[in-house]
């Protein structure tokens, strides 16, 4: 029973924090790009998706649908204010860095000025049933988060491998410098990275919304979690994102079941610490110097 | 001009019966050199100045010396930079001060120290609580200026290590009653421990994975305080603590020397980032910026090192200040770890300048102008905090006080581009050239030749190049007379020559170095069966080199 739970924990888990740490990892591979602002990306989908499920419909599917569009178009915002004035700019990294955290900084100020620091909350997506198999009960959300976000992902992957956008974002990856001498033009790119990542980040919105609400500063702690677990499996690298997530995302299960929810921030960064101690550049992480070339 | 011109020229050594005279030769009109000195004066093109100017004022010089060093006394540190030379036009003696700075930092912090006499009587009390609010966050930004510009470690921590040492005294003081002047030094202690824990990961990672590392660390030390029950969960922070500032005091006492003490602790702190950032340690640490530690290790900089003492020294100073906030307000809340706190005290780093004392205050100033003075705004203020930080990061190089260095960057590139938009030299001197000759007669000089080929370039035509091929020596036409002048007045380096291959049979044109012992170089495989020809053929090459000038 335990055992299944915590399984079924660190699943669900490791399926929301890895969706977001990939977007967070392919931003920074693509585009050198360590976007901060994912706590607002996260917000606004979030309301995006309760201001559609208010308005216009309730129904699960297009509510899902509607929170991964406003997630993108936050990315292609943060894309257009952030990311394309600097991209050629001395000090990018670190300039980017600090213009993504002020974007965060004006959008959750701007969300809770236009919203109000009450939190919302969304109708239920997947419904309301259960599976009980021996041992453990699987109620709809959890199987429904595992289910789309596996599949959501699934299918990025399957489009950054098979089509002709998705080829230029790998090879934005491997060498930026080469990719836009061969006429990959860094701009029209990273539109398309910024709207993937977004979405990616609206998914996991919606998804989270299910057990928590959404708020303003509702996506900060998605955001570290994301960040730390991409930083953990090495930044750039989807294979270590994923592993990073289930270990982190077992860390925040074992955690959660013995200490107490208290000490999951804790051990969770001890864990980390510890494997960046070993490894400087993640579980998977690129060499520095085979990313600069 | 076509031979069928009509104009021909007379030879007037022709009733002598030379060999190979003939009466009448085609030639061109006259041509005045004036038009081209005419053109040249005339030109209308829109010239955009190039130049170089001076931007810095010059004192005058004094009697005798030429410069005073005045000397902070035990160290050999100068007061000012003050750079003394002769004016080479003047030959006046001149004093330049190369950095103002400090002239800047004294009227400023003048201007801190009387600002509570000059406050509006309605306002002085929002305006005082800004003022030591903006001392203690002053003090912050400096401590965390150490690490984030001179050790070049982006840490997101610093305002946790505050917190923390803040949460520590306050529930010191709370439950052993502390008195007040007990706490900065424990919270000195608090920091350095805390400063060690940090500083571990520190050693082995940099740029954003420590950055990512440290906003955690922050988010935990949040989580953590917020949700645990001794340190006040209850009532979003800890309060009681003993105070310096004397209950029986009157409010504007009690705020002046609020005021006073957080502006002294802003002094202690301009201190101490003048003793780590100016002297050896801020040395080695600006030797090995980021991406370039290997080059440093290579030259016997132990920067690890150097970063884990800037480390210790700041987190204890953010320990001390910690201690402090907590002497001077009584108490702390939650809100110190709160994201958007870090956000706004990087902002206060960003809008002034990365790496900048001036930068660390000034900004750290805006951002409390806005953050307390304009409180009934609501969310508003940390939008135009938001927004101002955003336009620094996307349009400024280093902040505000990167402007400067920013400016003339691009002025430099604006000039370099009108440079290149002109497109003719001819030899002349380029004014930024003209600027930097001591002799200025060159200018002249290179001008005039310049005019002279314009003019010459007029006068090559087909009758000139048949005239001299028809006859080298005696009378020539004005034109042809014209261009064998200028030609014979060239400089000896360079200058064509013709060498004997084999008398009376071959002939060929060579340059001449123009440096004894250096043989001439030959410029053409062609050779000439007789003297004449070869003539021709250097006169050819050097019509070429003219139109090609």
């Amino acid at each position: 029973m335990d055992i299944w739970f915590i399984v079924s924990n660190t699943i669900v888990l490791a399926c929301i924090y890895g969706t977001l740490a990939i977007g967070i990892s392919i931003t920074w591979s693509s585009l050198g790009l360590l976007n901060l602002s994912y706590g607002f990306i996260f917000a606004f989908a979030g309301y995006g998706a309760w201001m559609f499920a208010q308005y216009v419909s309730a129904w699960g599917p297009a509510v899902l649908a509607a929170g991964i569009l406003a997630g993108a178009l936050g990315g292609v915002i943060i894309c257009a204010v952030g990311f394309i004035p600097i991209h050629d700019k001395p000090n990018f990294t670190i300039r980017g860095l600090i213009a993504t955290l002020a974007i965060n900084l004006i959008g959750t100020q701007f969300l809770l000025w236009w919203f109000g620091p009450r939190s919302k909350s969304l109708p239920e997506i997947f419904g309301n049933w259960s599976v009980s198999l021996p041992g453990a009960v699987f109620t709809a959300d959890k199987v429904g988060n595992v289910v789309t976000s596996v599949l959501m992902l699934a299918v990025v992957l399957r489009w950054m491998q098979s089509s002709r956008r998705g080829l230029e974002i790998r090879a934005m990856m491997m060498n930026p410098h080469a990719a836009s001498i061969v006429g990959i033009g860094v701009r029209r790119t990273s539109f398309y990275v910024m709207g993937i990542t977004g979405g990616l980040a609206g998914l996991a919105a919606v998804l989270l919304s299910q057990t928590y609400y959404i708020s303003p500063f509702g996506g900060l702690m998605p955001m570290i979690k994301g960040v730390s677990i991409a930083l953990c499996g090495g930044l750039g690298s989807v294979r270590g994102a994923v592993i990073a997530a289930i270990v982190l995302g077992l860390n925040e299960a074992l955690t959660g079941m013995s200490i107490g929810g208290r000490y999951v921030l804790i051990t969770q960064f001890v864990v980390i610490i510890v494997i960046l101690l070993v490894r400087p550049r993640g579980i998977a992480g690129l060499l520095d110097k085979a990313r600069e070339a | 001009m076509s031979p069928d011109s009509g104009i021909k020229w007379r030879n007037p050594l022709f009733v002598w019966g030379g060999k190979r005279d003939v009466e009448e030769l085609p030639t061109i009109p006259f041509r005045s050199h004036q038009e081209v000195w005419e053109k040249t004066r005339q030109s209308k093109t829109k010239l955009i100045p190039v130049g170089r100017l001076r931007y810095y004022y010059k004192w005058p010089g004094h009697g005798r010396t030429m410069w005073n060093r005045l000397r902070y006394w035990p160290t050999r540190r100068r007061v000012l930079r003050v750079r003394g030379e002769y004016n080479p036009k003047t030959l006046r003696a001149e004093k330049t001060i190369v950095d103002k700075r400090p002239i800047w930092w004294v009227l400023g912090l003048l201007a801190l120290a009387i600002a509570p006499l000059f406050t509006p009587g309605d306002l002085q009390n929002t305006l005082l609580t800004a003022g030591a609010t903006f001392g203690i966050y002053s003090a912050i930004s400096l401590c965390w200026m150490l690490i984030m510009g001179t050790a070049g470690v982006f840490s997101l921590a610093t305002y946790a290590v505050v917190g923390t040492a803040a949460f520590v005294t306050a529930l010191l003081a709370i439950k052993i009653s502390l008195p007040w002047w007990l706490l900065p030094p424990i919270g000195a202690l608090v920091g350095l421990v805390f400063g060690g824990i940090i500083a571990l990961p520190a050693t082995r990672l940099d740029g954003f994975y420590y950055a990512l590392l440290t906003l955690g660390l922050n988010e935990l030390c949040r989580v953590y305080f917020v949700t645990s029950k001794e340190f006040g969960s209850a009532n979003g922070g800890l309060y009681g603590a003993t105070t310096y500032v004397p209950e029986d005091w009157s409010q504007l006492g009690q705020l002046l020397l609020a005021y006073y003490a957080c502006f002294g602790l802003m002094l202690l702190a301009l201190l101490l980032y003048r003793f780590v950032n100016g002297r050896r340690l801020g040395r080695i640490l600006r030797m090995a910026p980021e991406k370039r530690e290997a080059f440093a290790e290579a030259t016997g900089v132990n920067f690890r090192q150097a970063r884990v003492w800037v480390f210790l020294i700041s987190s204890t100073a953010l320990g001390f200040i910690g201690g402090f906030y907590t002497s001077n307000f009584g108490g702390v809340a939650f809100s110190i770890f709160n994201f958007d706190t870090v956000l706004l005290g990087l902002a206060m780093l960003v809008i002034g300048g990365v790496g900048r004392a001036e930068g660390a205050v000034v900004g750290t100033l805006i951002v409390v102008f806005f953050d307390q003075v304009l409180n009934t705004w609501g969310p508003a203020r940390f939008i135009i905090i938001g927004l101002i930080m955003l336009l620094v990061v996307l349009y400024l190089r280093n902040g505000l006080f990167g402007i400067k260095a920013q400016f003339r960057a691009w002025r430099d590139k604006k000039k370099s581009e009108r440079r290149s938009t002109r497109a003719e030299k001819g030899g002349e001197m380029l004014p930024e050239e003209a600027t930097e000759t001591d002799d200025k007669s060159i200018i002249y000089q290179r001008r005039y030749d310049k005019m002279t080929r314009d003019h010459l370039k007029t006068l090559v035509s087909p009758e000139i190049i048949e005239e001299h091929r028809h006859s080298l020596n005696g009378q020539h036409s004005e034109a042809l007379e014209r261009l064998l002048i200028y030609f014979r007045t060239r400089p000896q380096v360079e200058k064509y020559a013709i060498m004997a291959v084999e008398r009376f049979e071959g002939y060929r044109i060579v340059a001449l170095s123009g440096h004894r012992g250096v043989a001439p170089r030959v410029v053409e495989d062609r050779i000439y069966s007789t003297p004449d020809e070869a003539c021709h053929g250097v006169f050819m090459r050097r019509v070429q080199d003219l139109l090609e000038s």
